[in-house]
């Protein structure tokens, strides 16, 4: 058995821990990176954000290329090699997994391949492919993440029934796939799988697909959709039997078929659970609440002090970005400054078509917090740039605190609408007000010029709209 | 027909006053001199008055807004011309009241004419329940006052009911704009926190109604300066927070920092809490410099100048800052600068006053046979062209001298942790000396070592050096105790303020012959009065007054000194 010493080991090479292993090793630090994987990068790089982007891209070509029929460009039916849209996904991770391994070698952070569990509070012992390691370290950055949730009544072993990784592996392409969880993950691989041929149900226990954002922007997507997916809300699965022949779903509630209805496939996307109780956290005196998160301080220290966690494991949302940002305080604080995890907003993108985006508060979340809130909704119906693209169905909500008009929320349902959440983020933090942002020159035409065009229908200086806050004098 | 006027605050002392209370409301008619609204000072509170009688057609400021002279507080309709059409007038205001009512707040840039159209139906005509909030820790708070009836329109924010406790008295402000529908408390009533007051039916989710119809530009800035205004009376019982920085906010605000995240990061570091800090960037942002000004200001806390108040912690002291008074307004006035002096001993003077316990103990020493000797040998030195003259002063050092070796714990200072004293083991003694320029405390070094005629020639030096403003730092550090010496001008008695570090002072006033009693008869002596100041975290009352009984003493009779 081998033995390393370092000044800090990061515990997983998600988004969250390799930030924070190059951050800490950018400050000096002697760092050591553990992750089960052969290559950094976490389920982000290697079978969630990045690979699903790859294939929606594939998607959106092919829903664009089949809408343009109906303006005079035909380029018939796409002819699909899925093998070879495989191997293109496939690239693209590699392709930012070999980015990341020579950044990690060039910072001089050392790899350690395998599985890593706590024997102590400064000890790590990690099993991997070329045998057990035992880590001695001074300081550590819990980052393992988190895992997709399965059901206890779906038959487990049955290579029909898929989470977000099987989806991505792309073995075919089922006729009729039933989504289970109409939450971001099933959206996204629904859009997928729709684009290529197949027939998607989703069906969501509760009343609205993606439950987080508010109804409007959501009532926005579905409309979309409703011919795309068959949507059912208020219901939920009772019992999936795998047959020879498919697996048949039992459904009970508000929406639910009488009888149980065949798939090819089962894409299970019920949520994700915190990886904090699969680290024997305990025998370094870290703290795991029973469902497998970490609590963590401001400066994402555990009860344990020098020992920290970041990411998924820490608590919602479970995001990248956030991780990336707690990941890089970790370090910082470990490095001796007094840095803290502070942000106003995290934003959320569910990368669907049309993509439905929001940040800070959402209008459902004021109501809770007591936060008074006027919001402001430009449809896109009067934006010219979304009319030349054919996608008018989109719009861009604004939400404003009502005394003083700042910005504390936006949501954004339309193409696009990911790239868009930047601004209104950037806003809530600068604490910008409706002014600001209606001053604020936007580009004509662009998607991105419905935020100016919103904040000025808060104000009553709308001028592309009808101006109900118009002054008649 | 009618004629529009409109009423503005007069004289109210040339400062800002805060807005209470609004008397009337959009249809009341007013007699002359009717007090239409109650603004507060930092001395009082008063009405402003109608100037004349009418009618209120508009109300332009609400409870809670800051307003000095000639503001535009309200328009009235003149009574002469009213009257005549008074009942069909007030017919027309009672309806345009109701019109107004459902106004609803979204109407950012206010408009002048009231909207009738766009009410939020879900909004209005909800009666909603209004209780006691926060109170700090008060229980059972009497009910003082009842400032609203049934019927009553009010306006988000304004006072209900008033309260007070063991602490202060505040008013219970209206959660947001509507209608008294039921009042449930009475004055002489005792509530707490939760106590149902009223119940209102809402107009709209925070009220707009006349208030809003100020000019656009003044609504936006009232709209950001009230609710602020207005939580500070709300939090009243609790003591306010012990001032800080300057720029720290007059007013308490609310979580809602305007701070960018670089900005936030900084402050975190220094542990600043950016409530504390009052922001100079556009809309109040906060920005690095005012954190970093902020810091800068709290790290030099301790040697603050004279006006502003000494705090350290959550026991610091709070003062209030002078009122701001124009002279000007009472005769004729010069403005002149304090002196380099003046400006450096001014918050030295300061913090020794507010931060030792000082306590001064009076005594009176007979000087009749030293100030004879004195004369004697004045005289002697005269006569032999020594150059030298002997000041009573001299005789005191030295009984000082001998004093502070008999009593060491006036020779001492406190150490920095409070926890300790650092015993001196040599006798320098500062000189208060008069100088044109202000009071400067050279040092006589090793008192205790030198003999009358090498002190008295000492002291005639630095005294001249202090008056030609020569004095080096070096001359003015190192001292035990401080001699300050008003004899040559007159006076009784007075108090002086220990020179920290030094733990004690002597004050000597004019000598004077009295009666004193020798047992048979009355004798004229020449009694010298001493004032002494100590620090009494150092030094107990029975050892000061040994101190000065030792020092009279000695004083009586020099030859002591030798034994």
């Amino acid at each position: 058995m081998s033995e390393i010493k370092t000044q800090l080991v990061v515990l997983g090479a998600g988004p969250g821990g390799y930030s924070a292993a190059f951050r800490a090793a950018d400050l000096g630090i002697e760092t050591v990176i553990v992750d089960a994987r052969d290559t950094l990068g976490g389920v982000c790089l290697n079978v969630g954000c990045i690979p699903s982007k790859a294939l929606l891209h594939v998607a959106k070509v092919i829903d664009d290329a089949r809408e343009m029929a109906h303006h005079g460009v035909s380029f018939g039916e796409p002819q699909i090699d899925l093998d070879k849209v495989r191997s293109w996904k496939d690239s693209v991770v590699s392709q930012l997994t070999k980015g990341l391994a020579g950044m990690s070698k060039m910072r001089k952070v050392q790899h350690v391949q395998g599985y890593g569990k706590f024997t102590g509070s400064n000890t790590l012992e990690v099993d991997g492919k070329d045998g057990k390691t035992t880590i001695k370290f001074d300081n550590a950055i819990i980052a393992a993440g988190s895992e997709p949730v399965s059901l206890p009544f779906i038959p487990k072993n049955d290579d029909r029934v898929i989470d977000s990784t099987g989806a991505l592996e792309m073995k075919d392409i089922p006729k009729k796939m039933l989504v289970l969880g109409g939450g971001i993950i099933g959206l996204e691989m629904g859009t997928v799988y729709k684009a290529l041929g197949s027939e998607i149900d989703v069906v969501e226990f509760l009343d609205q697909l993606v439950p987080a954002a508010d109804k409007d922007i959501i009532k926005v997507y579905q409309k979309y959709v409703k011919d795309k997916f068959n949507v059912m809300l208020e219901t939920k699965v009772t019992n999936v039997e795998a047959k020879e022949d498919g697996l048949y779903v039992s459904f009970e509630g508000k929406q639910a078929p009488s009888e149980a209805v065949r798939y090819d496939k089962v894409l299970v996307a019920v949520g994700r659970r915190p990886n904090g109780g699969l680290l024997d956290a305990d025998k370094a005196g870290v703290k795991v609440d029973e469902r497998g998160f970490i609590n963590v301080d401001k400066q994402m220290k555990t009860n344990v002090n020098h020992i920290y966690a970041i990411g998924d494991l820490v608590g919602q949302p479970m995001l990248a970005h956030k991780a990336v940002h707690e990941g890089h305080v970790a370090a910082e604080v470990i490095a001796g400054k007094k840095h803290f995890f502070d942000p106003r907003c995290i934003p959320s993108v569910a990368y669907t078509d049309p993509e439905i985006a929001w940040v800070g508060l959402t209008e459902k979340e004021a109501k809770e917090k007591g936060i008074s809130v006027e919001t402001a909704t430009f449809p896109w119906a009067a934006s010219g740039r979304a009319i030349a693209s054919g996608r008018t169905e989109g719009m861009t909500k604004m939400i404003f605190e009502k005394d003083s008009g700042r910005v504390v929320g936006g949501a954004i349902v339309g193409i696009n609408a990911g790239e868009m959440l930047g601004e209104i983020g950037l806003a809530i933090e600068m604490g910008a007000d409706a002014e600001d942002v209606a001053l604020t020159i936007h580009a004509h035409p662009t998607l991105n010029e419905s935020i100016g065009l919103a904040s000025e229908i808060f104000e009553g200086s709308i001028t592309d709209l009808p101006n109900p806050k118009a002054k008649k004098k | 027909m009618s004629q529009l006027k409109d009423v503005l605050v007069p004289d109210v002392g040339g400062e800002e006053v805060e807005i209470i209370e609004i008397c009337v409301a959009v249809g009341d008619k007013v007699e002359a001199e009717e007090s239409l609204i109650t603004v507060e000072s930092d001395k009082a509170s008063m009405d402003i008055p109608a100037p004349f009688a009418g009618v209120v057609k508009e109300i332009l400021v609400q409870v809670g807004d800051k307003i000095g002279q000639d503001k535009l507080i309200m328009k009235l309709e003149s009574a002469e011309v009213a009257e005549e059409d008074a009942k069909s007038e007030d017919k027309v205001s009672k309806s345009e009241e109701k019109a107004e009512k459902p106004a609803p707040k979204e109407e950012k840039p206010a408009k002048e004419e009231t909207s009738k159209t766009e009410t939020k139906a879900a909004e209005v005509g909800k009666v909603q329940e209004v209780q006691v909030p926060d109170i700090g820790d008060a229980a059972d708070v009497d009910v003082i006052e009842v400032l609203v009836k049934v019927g009553d329109k009010v306006e988000a924010e304004t006072g209900l009911i008033t309260l007070e406790t063991d602490k202060a008295t505040m008013d219970v402000p209206a959660p947001f704009a509507g209608v008294v529908k039921e009042l449930k408390v009475k004055t002489g009533d005792k509530v707490s926190q939760g106590s149902l007051i009223a119940l209102i039916e809402t107009l709209g989710a925070e009220g707009g109604t006349q208030a809003e119809a100020t000019p656009a530009k003044e609504a936006h800035e009232e709209k950001t300066e009230a609710p602020q205004a207005n939580a500070a009376t709300a939090s009243a019982p609790k003591a306010p927070p012990v001032p800080h920085h300057p720029s720290a906010g007059e007013l308490p605000r609310t979580g809602k920092i305007h701070a960018s995240p670089s900005v936030r990061r900084l402050a975190r570091e220094f542990g600043v809490d950016l409530a504390q800090v009052k922001g100079s960037g556009p809309k109040n942002r906060v920005l690095k410099e005012d954190v970093q000004s902020y810091v800068k200001y709290e790290l030099s806390r301790p040697k603050m100048t004279a006006g502003s108040s000494v705090a350290s912690g959550s026991g610091g002291l709070q003062v209030l800052a002078p009122p701001k008074v124009d002279f000007a307004k009472f005769g004729e006035v010069e403005e002149v600068p304090l002196t380099r002096i003046q400006k450096i001993s001014g918050p030295n003077l300061h913090r020794n006053w507010v931060t030792i316990p000082h306590v001064t103990q009076f005594e009176e020493a007979d000087i009749t046979e030293v100030e004879n000797f004195r004369k004697e040998q004045n005289a002697i030195a005269e006569k032999k062209k020594l150059g030298v003259k002997i000041t009573p002063l001299v005789f005191i050092m030295k009984a000082v001298a001998d004093a502070l070796k008999a009593h060491p714990v006036f020779n001492s200072s406190l150490s920095e942790s409070g926890e300790s004293l650092i015993q001196k083991k040599y006798y320098h003694i500062g000189i208060a000396v008069d100088t044109p320029g202000g009071l400067v405390v050279p040092v006589v070094r090793d008192v205790d070592k030198k003999g009358i005629y090498e002190l008295s020639e000492e002291l005639a030096e630095i005294s001249k050096k202090a008056r030609e403003g020569k004095l080096k730092a070096a001359d003015m550090q190192g001292s035990c105790f401080t001699i300050s010496s008003l004899g040559g001008i007159g006076g009784t008695a007075f108090t002086p303020i220990v020179n920290a570090p030094d733990v004690a002072i002597l004050g000597v006033s004019r000598s004077d012959i009295k009666p004193k009693w020798n047992g048979k008869e009355f004798e004229p002596r020449l009694m010298l009065p001493l004032s002494l100041s100590y620090d009494h975290r150092v030094i107990d009352g029975a050892v000061a007054a040994r101190f000065a009984v030792h020092l009279s003493s000695v004083l009586g009779d020099i030859r002591q000194m030798l034994l």
